[in-house]
């Protein structure tokens, strides 16, 4: 059904933008996480709440550097902007952002459990649902 | 038609679908969230800019802000606002097609209604 053998007809196009989903129950909390690959960007969304709570920019520095990996400026686009949400958008998805050639993520977070151990469970989480 | 999309669970739908106009083929995704949608419109696969609009009791209008990219294109930020206060959701927008003619974006928001219309669970 989602074969593209009709080729005219624009409802079958093949979309042009991937995403990948996961349903997982991380340190006991059930959690979903989508990914999708923009070229400008990729999109993290890793919600508890199964909203987008809040809306974080990750930007790779410009800069060239040979020495080091560019580091990663992150600004609050929507939400409460406190010192941890910074924390938890770049510990999360820093690795995307290398791994997608230092594009920038748009983070959607929302997250019930706030602990270490689940930081860890969701980045894994986030790493099998690779879109990039 | 599949499973059971228990109204209430949280679960997130993802959605495709396309139109040819204007001798353009232009992409639809859309993200179903908890009483929240995405939406992005485009013809490649980028994401230039970013508007949320929602509903409150204060304005018949709903709010509306840009969170990314040139904050004078109002595009994303109108069509947001045009989808939050048919669905009463949040609805983020994220319009990347160089024509911004109001004639066009007409035709792009009634592509967009007649999906909603057929496929309700999607939004």
């Amino acid at each position: 059904m989602e074969s593209c053998h009709l080729k005219d007809s624009t409802m079958e196009a093949r979309p042009i933008v991937t995403s990948k989903q996961k349903v997982e129950v991380v340190c006991g909390v059930p959690t979903q996480v989508v990914c999708t690959a923009f070229s400008s960007h990729i999109l993290v969304v890793v919600t508890q709440y199964g909203k987008m709570g809040t809306l974080v920019s990750l930007e790779p520095s410009v800069v060239a550097n040979d020495i080091c990996k560019p580091a990663i400026s992150t600004r609050v686009l929507l939400g409460q902007d406190e010192p941890l949400i910074h924390v938890f958008a770049k510990n999360l998805v820093t690795f995307v952002s290398q791994e997608a050639g230092n594009r920038p993520i748009l983070l959607a977070l929302a997250l019930k459990d706030k602990s270490v151990e689940g930081v860890r469970a969701l980045k894994e989480v986030i790493r099998s649902c690779q879109v990039w | 038609m599949e499973g059971l999309p228990a109204p209430g669970s949280g679960d997130i739908s993802l959605h495709n679908f396309s139109v040819r106009l204007w001798e353009q083929l232009v992409h639809f995704h859309v993200m179903r969230l908890t009483d929240s949608l995405f939406l992005w419109v485009g013809a490649a696969p980028n994401l230039r800019n970013l508007a949320v609009a929602m509903c409150n009791r204060y304005d018949s209008i709903p709010v509306s802000t840009s969170l990314l990219g040139d904050t004078s294109d109002t595009t994303s930020n109108c069509l947001a606002q045009r989808l939050a206060r048919k669905t009463k959701k949040q609805v983020f927008v994220s319009y990347n097609l160089q024509n911004t003619d109001s004639n066009f974006t007409l035709l792009i928001e009634n592509r967009i209604k007649e999906e909603m219309e057929t496929f309700p669970e999607k939004f």
